[in-house]
């Protein structure tokens, strides 16, 4: 039986079908790949920071624990409402529909984190802040991005890399901004 | 980088943290216990594990009968944790570099995300205070409702062990720095010394001379257990006056 498959797999159809298998396989494990690769869905489809960036608005307006303590936080619905509420083409759009549903029905939005760290990382945003980096440092050009996605991707030689350079010649910031328990407890 | 060889380990080297136990004020209510266990995420082990030897605290009560029956008599109670070593037995034989001494803290650190799970460090650490984690042990709901965020909720196949606190000593220093002063004596403790209700562990800076643990430290007989293996553990025990 299994002999029979074989001998029918090296004549030139078997071959034609085995390459047809072969490259299903490869393309369905080459768009998992990809889609493991593209940013998460928002409830908000298709979210502008460059137009908020546009008009204006500060990062810490929207963000405002990155400047208080470790999380920069995500703006509840009622914070994103309060201006969209006052804005006529916001107010009725199609687009921010999901949004209006939920302050209507008090549910909340449950945006995904993008920008995030393993749990074994404690990381602490202000520390960061205070310490001079802008959030651009990290977090790239917001201003040109739709749905936010990390410019790179966020390991530990990356991290260590801008610590050994913040540090300098300080051995005494370096001893601290080189050891593990600075971001691993 | 700092390199290895380049670390200074000198015989008079003091601690940076440290501890203070009365072991005569200690009733042996195990309040420090389950304080910690909450604090740190600590795994509910239950009893089939706990009965093969598996159960994980991180700091346990310790008491020991002397004499023969029936003239026995209880030692009082020995609250046993981590003593963060200046020199930890556990550090040099780890094959990961996953336990490391902390240059900026000067703390016995534990790097879960290193750890390979040899398991050598607690057969070396001579106070046995060292938990594995021989599970991904479950927690119903809703008790992950409780995990404390600011610490690691560790997994299967790795070593944990009391890092006094270190979440909240780089809390209290970033709120320190935040508004621009050093961190004052008293301005926050470990989870065990805040829950015991007879005040019997204090925690402090022992390389400041006028702080609590210091002065308390100073003051009469303590000792440090089994300082002869030069180990330079950070923890003062009181005990009978």
């Amino acid at each position: 039986m299994i002999k029979k498959f074989f001998d029918w797999l090296k004549q030139p159809l078997g071959l034609i079908a085995a390459g047809i298998v072969f490259l299903a396989v490869f393309s369905a494990f080459a768009y998992w790949l990809y889609t493991t690769q593209q940013a998460p869905a928002q409830p908000v489809p298709g979210f502008p920071h460059k137009t908020h960036v546009a008009f204006g608005i500060q990062c810490l307006y929207c963000h405002p624990g990155a400047s208080k303590g470790p999380a920069a936080g995500i703006p509840s619905q009622s914070k994103c409402w309060g201006c969209h509420n006052q804005i006529v083409k916001t107010r009725d759009s199609a687009l921010l529909a999901p949004l209006k549903d939920a302050v209507l029905n008090g549910e909340s939005l449950v945006w995904v984190p993008v920008a995030i760290v393993p749990d074994f990382v404690q990381f602490n945003h202000r520390a960061h802040i205070a310490a001079g980096k802008n959030c651009e440092d990290c977090h790239g050009d917001v201003s040109q991005m739709g749905i936010y996605q990390n410019p790179q991707v966020f390991n530990m030689g990356w991290c260590l890399n801008c610590h050994v350079e913040t540090a300098g010649e300080d051995q005494e910031l370096l001893i601290k901004l080189s050891d593990c328990g600075t971001c691993h407890y | 980088m700092i390199r290895p060889e380049e670390i200074k380990m000198s015989e008079e080297e003091t601690g940076k943290w440290g501890m203070v136990i009365n072991q005569d004020l200690c009733t042996g209510c195990q309040a420090c216990v389950a304080a910690c266990a909450m604090e740190n995420n600590i795994s509910f082990v239950g009893e089939v594990d706990s009965g093969y030897g598996r159960s994980m605290h991180w700091i346990r009560i310790e008491r020991f009968w002397e004499g023969e029956y029936p003239e026995v008599k209880m030692t009082p109670q020995q609250p046993m944790l981590c003593q963060q070593c200046g020199h930890a037995n556990c550090e040099p034989v780890c094959p990961a570099y996953a336990t490391v001494h902390s240059q900026a803290e000067k703390l016995n650190l534990q790097v879960y995300n290193r750890c390979v799970g040899t398991r050598y460090c607690a057969n070396n650490c001579p106070y046995q205070v060292r938990a594995f984690n021989w599970r991904d042990y479950k927690r119903p709901e809703p008790l992950p409702n409780q995990l404390n965020p600011d610490v690691t909720v560790r997994r299967m196949g790795v070593m944990e062990k009391c890092t006094f606190c270190i979440q909240r000593i780089h809390k209290a220093q970033d709120v320190a720095k935040s508004e621009g002063r050093e961190v004052y004596d008293g301005e926050f403790t470990t989870a065990c010394a805040q829950a015991c209700p007879a005040n019997a562990i204090v925690f402090g800076r022992v390389d400041h001379p006028e702080s609590l643990v210091s002065q308390l430290a100073r003051k009469g007989h303590g000792i440090k257990h089994l300082e002869e293996l030069g180990t330079y553990p950070q923890i003062t025990y009181f005990k009978e006056g």
